[in-house]
């Protein structure tokens, strides 16, 4: 836990390396007597990533990708396997109780996906929101009501006093939402990691939250990362988008980067595949590259570069070979975009997409029929 | 920070106030939905007529009649003077029968507190440690669940007889019946454990669990503020059912004689009525008023203890 | 307010087989009779001369492919789904839930209609009030559903068993739920042929192989169980079932949404290609205005169980009139034009136990005057075929869309790179 001086970077808040998160799948008298698990749940499987002070940091990805894991690892919640975890340039990865650990708490906040599953049934707002406090001894009694109250009227409920003594049947998604924020902020955290927290909310709530959430970054100097499925959501907020794919970094870039050119084949199909609200418009679904089958199962990751299965270009342009066979790293593109592709390796856009779906895949990795559903 | 609030600041005594409010607001509610429920309030009346017998006795029949102070001539049927009838030794039934209350549910409590404190701790605390001190636990509780029940308490009576001697006293409460209470908790404790740890088990992987554990709450914490409150509505019809149970057990133990023979428990005035030969004899009138006791109070609780689960547990999507 | 029906409806199915094989026998007769009558559609100039709309045509030739006839009672010349002033209310306790109040709208052959609204507008209350798929305290009071002329809401329960999965069939939403976990899945396509068409158990089973191909899922995998199958594959299965029995309408709740978006795009585009194969009109019910864009024809947007707005698709995303249609298009990110600004909509829907007076919207609404709180707007048909319920377009009105009056909350350019570097 010493601070590495080679580590500091005054820019970088949360720093990953090498993140892997493999879960044994054990089960059956086999794996008893072998005394080793039959295989791995390799939900995250090498990660390097920076989020910087003050930035909204987009983690995307479909079901299966690693995000959530991701998310859990910075929060404390799930154990990593490997790599490492570094907050401030302190090395962190260790740090699993005690002191250090509140300490890391305070610094480090989770806003749930589910308002309606966040909240104990039993709890009112108030308690919910002073539990922080309580548990980490902050303050005497009388500062810490007093800091719920702030906390709830700074997430938007007003009164506060008349909301602190609700309970959560009575408040509608959106108000859920808030409060649950409301006792993310109230330890004063560095950075909140943020778990898909609109998308069970309606389409015209999401947007005040949203614009809670960026109203907190400037007022409190607040850093998110905001892990989401949705890449039109990613795009409205963060500064930055990092995409997954099974476990890794597919590509990394400022959002309109990534959304107006991919470099990566698995971020330009999601972007052409995205709905958007506009009148159709003809062409626009010929544009669209729909991948065929599904995410496979993290226990059976393809060789060679993940995605290779199920990429519209490999095999177009002759790469396939290579793709088969060799990993791409995260590759630097130079002023902060990444690909892990080896198309992309040359820093040009990539090139066009010739067939359509009915075509691919190419091999039998991506088929249709993967054999158990992904995690 | 944020603009200054219009309302004033929260002190720890308005919040108590609330809470109290709140609380008393969360009881009315239960309350009223419980009166609705017309086979719950009249067990529940039924229940508390019992109680009262059981707290002052002495109140409705007088003090408890012994060998010595018998009022009557013995197994003389049902009368004016005598109700129930009288024993073999010429003891008015009713007054037997009412005493014997007190006895009975004492013994149903204590054995009840017993039973939940050990089921609730083990549940709660193997359910959300898990892993192998779980597995242990679990494997205890399963040892305790199969024991049975008169057989343990053949044995033990004795022996704990042995150790304090007859004519002692625990708490007021004779030796020979805290050996009850004892075979009793040991016996019920398991299945009740079981029941929360299940329960235990789906409120951990809640999500305000998961939050609980992100703003830094320690195991002791978690259990105590989010999973408690979420296994005590279980618990509390369990507790209910429960009573009924170890006041069932208590009546057969002493019916087969494991009980004290000065107490006069309703399972105890059974063995009486038997050994003394009233069956033979056709004095019903012996048997009758502790067994429709028995039968009473334990409906009593049974539909208590139902109403009580649906109204502390709804479920939703149950048309009625 | 829980308006999941019970996925046991799927039962039905086998309750009403043997009234089915009954009535087999009458229908052949009426097949014939039928075909005959389709044989119009082979005629084209007659056809054209009927009706201005291209429907008829297609109408024809879509009915004419059909592969069971069409119902004794139809009427070959009529639309294909009419529906009237449709009000469905739901009981709850002492209140009545006012879930769908006076809701019309039409669907030609072929045709695929979108209805959009947020939670508790009343679209799935609408679509399961066309099967009659209610739960037990609710129930349609008033209003028409005319299936080829036919007034389903004057059936029988048992009578509309004959219409249920044969003409409208639906795939629910959550597909895991309607999917019997312990039967294989192919025998669960199959079950709705082998019961409702009376086929024999191998011919059912043989059909249900062609439906699993014609969804994109092997027919090696009919034989899984639906927990060995991934999402995506799963909502296919439900596809095939709900295409069993070959309908002409198919009705789709909410069907991608629990869907990874790239799995989303192939339930969208294989609802398009059966669409083109199988002349299957659809209704897509969904909160996500997006996906309607691409594959409906017409949508129609509903606000607290009342239409807002209906019309063909290039026209509700291109020139919304509906103050809520305007705002709600308003609150979905368009990447594609790099709008960032976010609208928002303030206020909650109301509570449908007491609706507000007039135009129900017109407590959130930014141009709400003063008509709107006293009077139900009525529902005006614009030039351009659409239509819609606001009094900012009354009877007679041009139709201009009235911009609103309203500075949206706006979500201020996140592009910090260019500020802290």
């Amino acid at each position: 836990m010493t601070a590495d001086p080679r580590d500091r970077n005054a820019d970088e808040l949360i720093r990953l390396e090498g993140l892997e998160v493999h879960f044994p799948i054990r089960g059956g008298l086999r794996d008893l007597v072998r005394r080793r698990p039959s295989g791995f749940v390799r939900a995250v499987d090498g990660i390097d990533l920076t989020i910087r002070r003050g930035e909204v940091l987009g983690l995307v990805g479909e079901s299966g990708s690693g995000k959530t894991t991701t998310g859990r690892v910075i929060v404390k919640l799930t154990r990593p396997t490997g790599g490492r975890l570094l907050l401030d340039g302190e090395d962190v990865t260790r740090v699993w109780g005690g002191d250090a650990l509140r300490a890391y708490r305070r610094r480090v906040q989770l806003i749930f996906q589910d308002p309606y599953e966040t909240l104990n049934p039993k709890q009112t707002l108030r308690d919910f929101v002073i539990e922080p406090l309580e548990v980490q001894r902050i303050g005497n009694a009388a500062e810490r009501e007093q800091r719920v109250l702030d906390a709830i009227d700074t997430a938007g409920l007003r009164p506060a006093a008349d909301f602190a003594f609700r309970y959560p049947h009575e408040l509608s998604g959106g108000q859920r939402q808030r409060v649950v924020i409301a006792g993310a902020l109230v330890l004063d955290p560095a950075i909140v990691v943020a778990d898909e927290p609109v998308s069970m909310l309606d389409v015209s709530i999401r947007t005040e939250i949203l614009n809670l959430m960026l109203d907190l970054r400037r007022g409190r100097d607040l850093t998110y990362l905001f892990i989401t499925h949705d890449l039109s959501v990613a795009w409205v907020i963060a500064d930055r988008i990092a995409v997954m794919y099974l476990g890794k970094i597919m590509e990394l870039g400022t959002s309109q980067e990534v959304i107006n050119d991919p470099r990566h084949p698995y971020t330009r199909a999601l972007v052409s595949v995205m709905p958007t609200p506009e009148p159709p418009q003809p062409g626009r679904r010929a544009r669209r590259v729909i991948l065929a089958g599904e995410t496979p199962d993290a226990v059976n990751i393809p060789p060679g570069c993940r995605f290779h299965p199920r990429c519209p270009l490999a095999e177009q342009a002759g790469i396939m070979a290579r793709c088969r066979t060799e990993e791409p790293p995260l590759l630097d593109l130079g002023g902060g975009r990444s690909s892990a592709c080896w198309l992309a390796e040359s820093g040009k856009p990539l090139p066009a997409v010739e067939r359509r779906l009915g075509v691919f895949p190419a091999t039998d990795h991506a088929g249709v029929v993967p054999v158990a559903p992904s995690p | 920070m944020s603009a200054p609030l219009s309302a004033p600041a929260l002190t720890p005594d308005a919040v108590r106030g609330a809470r109290t409010r709140l609380r008393v607001r969360n009881a009315r509610d239960l309350a009223g939905r419980f009166a609705r429920r017309r086979d719950g309030m009249v067990a529940a009346v039924i229940l508390l007529v019992f109680a009262v017998l059981a707290l002052v006795p002495a109140l409705f029949v007088g003090p408890l009649e012994t060998v010595t102070t018998a009022t009557g001539t013995p197994f003389e049927p049902p009368s004016l003077a005598h109700i129930f009838g009288t024993d073999q030794a010429g003891r008015d039934m009713l007054n037997l029968t009412v005493h014997g209350t007190r006895i009975s549910m004492v013994i149903g409590l204590l054995a009840t507190i017993m039973t939940i404190l050990l089921g609730a701790t083990i549940g709660i605390t193997s359910g959300y440690i898990g892993g192998r001190p779980d597995q242990f636990l679990m494997r205890v509780t399963d040892f305790f669940l199969v024991l049975p029940t008169f057989v343990l308490a053949v044995v033990l009576a004795p022996i704990v007889l042995d150790l304090v001697g007859i004519d002692a006293e625990i708490f007021g409460i004779k030796a020979t019946l805290m050996v009850i209470v004892i075979v009793i908790g040991l016996t019920s404790w398991a299945a009740t454990a079981r029941i929360i740890r299940s329960q235990t088990l789906s409120v951990k992987e809640r999500m305000y669990v998961d939050r609980a554990r992100v703003i830094g709450g320690g195991s002791g914490h978690i259990m105590r503020r989010h999973i408690l409150p979420n296994v005590t509505n279980l618990i509390v019809a369990n507790t209910v059912l429960t009573f009924a149970g170890a006041v069932f057990t208590e009546t057969t133990l002493s019916f087969i004689g494991l009980g004290d023979p000065f107490a006069p428990s309703w399972g105890q005035l059974l063995n009486s009525a038997q050994t003394s030969g009233a069956p033979g004899l056709g004095a019903w009138w012996c048997i009758a008023p502790p067994a429709a006791c028995v039968v009473i109070v334990i409906l009593a609780f049974t539909l208590v203890g139902n109403a009580l689960d649906d109204v502390l547990n709804p479920k939703s999507g149950v048309r009625r | 307010m829980t308006l999941m029906p019970d996925p046991g409806r799927l039962s039905d199915v086998t309750e009403t087989a043997r009234l089915d094989r009954a009535g087999a026998a009458a229908d052949a007769d009426d097949a014939r009779a039928d075909e005959a009558r389709a044989d119009v559609g082979a005629r084209p100039t007659e056809a054209a001369e009927e009706a201005p709309l291209a429907a008829l045509s297609g109408r024809a030739a879509i009915r004419g492919r059909r592969q069971w006839p069409l119902p004794k009672q139809a009427d070959p010349d009529a639309p294909l789904l009419v529906v009237e002033g449709l009000t469905t209310h739901f009981t709850l306790g002492d209140s009545t839930v006012h879930a769908v109040d006076g809701v019309s709208f039409t669907l030609e052959d072929g045709e695929a209609l979108g209805i959009a609204g947020e939670s508790g507008c009343g679209k799935t209350t609408t679509a399961l009030s066309l099967l009659r798929l209610l739960p037990a305290n609710a129930e349609v009071v008033g209003g028409s559903v005319k299936l080829f002329g036919i007034d389903l809401c004057t059936k029988s329960e048992k009578a509309l068993r004959r219409y249920r999965w044969r003409e409208i069939s639906i795939i629910f939403q959550g597909a895991m739920n309607a999917l019997n976990p312990v039967k294989r899945v192919g025998d669960q396509v199959a079950e709705p042929i082998e019961l409702r068409i009376g086929l024999s158990r191998a011919e059912a089973a043989r059909r249900a192989g062609e439906l699993l191909e014609l969804v994109g899922i092997p027919r090696s995998r009919g034989r899984a169980y639906p927990h060995e199958l991934s999402g995506g594959m799963r909502q296919r299965a439900m596809i095939a079932m709900a295409l069993a029995c070959d309908p002409a309408i198919v009705i789709g709740d909410e069907p991608t949404t629990a869907l990874d978006v790239m799995v989303q795009a192939q339930i969208l585009e294989l609802l398009e290609d059966l669409r083109a194969k199988l002349g299957l009109s659809l209704i897509l019910i969904t909160h996500d205005l997006s996906v309607l864009a691409e594959t409906c024809d017409r949508v129609m947007v509903m606000y607290a169980g009342r239409v807002a707005e209906e019309g063909p698709v290039g026209r509700i995303y291109g020139t919304p009139r509906h103050p809520y249609t305007q705002m709600l298009l308003a609150a979905f990110p368009d990447v594609h034009s790099g709008r960032r600004n976010l609208g928002t909509i303030p206020g909650s829907p109301p509570d449908l136990r007491t609706p507000p007076p007039g135009c129900r919207f017109h407590p959130r609404c930014p141009a709400a005057m003063e008509v709107c709180r006293t009077e139900v707007p009525p529902e005006v048909c614009l030039d351009d075929r659409v239509r819609v319920a606001c009094h900012l377009y009354p009877p007679g009105s041009d139709g201009v869309p009235v911009p609103l009056p309203v500075t949206r909350a706006a979500v201020p350019d996140a592009a910090v790179p260019e500020e802290a570097s």
